[in-house]
């Protein structure tokens, strides 16, 4: 494969496991710092609303450090306002979060609102994608973010609760998880129809730091293998937070075309686990080096990385806004060589 | 060890939270103090709870229901405690700084505190920097832990730093940091006193802190 390829090409062609040059220098998670939004003039919070300046955030990113992809929306609370969660959309530099639950054991509802792709955020995202997918996928995939099941799940009922009702409640459990599924699965599909390339489903609860890996079998798989059964032409991959090395080849049975992973993992490590059965991506760390770092740091993760055999080169979680542009132009710079 | 004080810790290991409050009207029927119950039943067992999380036996949700039982059990004991009588082990207020929801963490840490006999004075999540002072100030803490899962937080550590030390509050009050976006480094360049990597290091971390005082 050629340094001719459009970082779309060889993106996609990483997550197709295909022999290329040099991986992808990519991010999955959250994208955007204050560099890229002053660059293109739009920041947080319009950017969580408005489809048009959502798109031009998106590929801001590759404009101003290089990064071979355009990436939305730029938080996880998407689902969970749409399941009825109170959602503070914060700060130019600081992310949306979940402010109140909507549920208890005893009110989780058995369906999603009616029609649910037409409330909240969901249709400034699905149109988001498709105006990126209009001006930029000739060159840049378009990736869309979205939150995984058991995540949502703890987002309406509160995680502690969820957590605890595995043991005291099981039932409860499954119930919520199985009406966040049905909302993620509507959800991926109308992202797909829309046209993203790559669609990225973040469950940081469902990661080792909450639950074991038998757990993870039994409340987590089922549903994530649900939620992406449907995709239409868009590659599907999982990321989860913490420390996944128990984990990995549990997330590879969800039947994901790749893993974004923590650099709480030794990259080798996962390299030598997964072994050829998914894409690997990640891993470098997103606090350090990457916000507290130097530029040396940042290219020494990446390389480190990229030797190691990873698919794709990112970091290892969502961006904060205040990760510092040189740093991350260290990164793209290290990957592209 | 008298046997139900065994029995608590075991409850409390397994979680069987419905039984915590009949056992503790029990252990105080048969006369034993208060301080006993907690620091030779519910500690014992919290700290079996921390052995098997640190062995990956346990996950959160057994930590969880555990540190339930605990406090089902504290809610029929801390009325009986004697004023005073906990004072030598330390007072602490714990919070998830301004900004940040993410309260699994610090709820665990609180849980083991208490389980090690610890005084706590727990604001909750989200919480501005200001609060934090004028509460450590007023109670007359011990020590301050915060935590934050987020990055864009960690400033908020910083400036507790600064106004403890504005407040001319250190060292006599000790600070100490946790949670997923905070690190050792971080820590030692804001100057806080300690940082834990997780509930079980925050427990020996506050204990050494508050022996050193």
């Amino acid at each position: 494969m050629s340094n001719n390829m459009t970082p779309r090409d060889r993106v996609l062609a990483a997550l197709a496991r295909k022999k290329l040059d040099r991986p992808p220098a990519v991010c999955f998670t959250q994208i955007a710092t204050i560099d890229a939004m002053e660059a293109v003039g739009v920041y947080w919070p319009d950017a969580h609303v408005d489809p048009h300046r959502m798109a031009e955030l998106s590929a801001a990113p590759n404009k101003v450090w290089g990064v071979e992809c355009a990436r939305l929306p730029f938080c996880l609370t998407v689902e969970a306002e749409v399941m009825g969660c109170r959602v503070d959309l914060g700060k130019m530099d600081r992310t949306p979060m979940v402010k109140a639950h909507s549920c208890d054991e005893n009110t989780i509802p058995d369906d999603i609102p009616i029609g649910a792709l037409y409330k909240g955020r969901i249709p400034a995202v699905v149109e988001g994608v498709r105006i990126a997918k209009q001006k930029y996928s000739k060159e840049l995939p378009i990736v869309a973010g979205t939150t995984g099941p058991l995540t949502i799940a703890g987002h309406m009922v509160g995680t502690e609760n969820l957590l605890l009702w595995i043991i005291t409640n099981p039932e409860a459990v499954h119930k919520a998880l199985k009406v966040a599924t049905k909302m993620e699965k509507a959800y991926v599909e109308a992202l797909a129809k829309a046209g993203a390339d790559v669609i990225v489903m973040s469950d940081p609860s469902a990661g080792t730091d909450m639950l074991s890996p038998e757990m993870f079998d039994e409340y987590a798989k089922p549903y994530i293998k649900e939620c992406f059964s449907n995709p239409g032409d868009a590659k599907t991959v999982l990321h989860i937070c913490g420390d996944t090395t128990v984990l990995l080849d549990h997330m590879v049975a969800t039947g994901v075309s790749g893993l974004s992973i923590e650099e709480k993992v030794q990259p080798e490590k996962a390299v030598d686990i997964v072994n050829g059965r998914a894409a690997l991506v990640g891993n470098i760390g997103v606090v350090r080096p990457l916000l507290q770092g130097t530029p040396e740091d940042v290219r020494l993760d990446a390389l480190r990385v990229k030797n190691s055999g990873f698919n794709l080169v990112a970091p290892g979680c969502g961006l904060a806004a205040r990760v510092p542009l040189v740093n991350l132009q260290a990164m793209v710079k290290a990957v592209k060589g | 060890m008298s046997d139900v004080l065994a029995q608590l810790a075991e409850v409390v290991v397994k979680g069987k939270i419905k039984e915590a409050k009949p056992l503790s009207e029990q252990a105080l029927a048969q006369g034993i103090d208060a301080k006993d119950i907690i620091f030779n039943g519910l500690s014992k067992g919290m700290e079996v709870v921390g052995q098997k999380y640190e062995k990956k036996e346990y996950y959160l949700p057994q930590v969880l229901l555990s540190a339930q039982t605990m406090y089902a059990s504290l809610d029929v004991v801390l009325p009986k405690l004697k004023v005073g009588s906990m004072g030598a082990s330390g007072k602490v207020v714990i919070c998830v700084v301004e900004g940040d929801v993410h309260d699994i963490g610090k709820n665990i840490v609180k849980a083991m505190l208490t389980g090690a006999g610890m005084t706590i004075f727990d604001l909750g999540r989200d919480v501005p920097i200001k609060n934090i002072i004028e509460k450590a100030k007023s109670e007359g803490v011990d020590i301050i832990a915060t935590s934050t899962l987020m990055t864009p937080t960690l400033a908020g550590m910083k400036e507790i730093e600064r106004m403890a030390k504005e407040g001319n509050m250190k060292p006599k009050v000790k600070t100490m940091i946790g949670g997923g976006a905070t690190s050792k480094e971080f820590a030692t360049q804001i100057g806080a006193d300690a940082w834990g990597y997780d509930a079980i290091e925050a427990v020996k971390i506050a204990s050494e802190l508050i022996k050193n005082r």
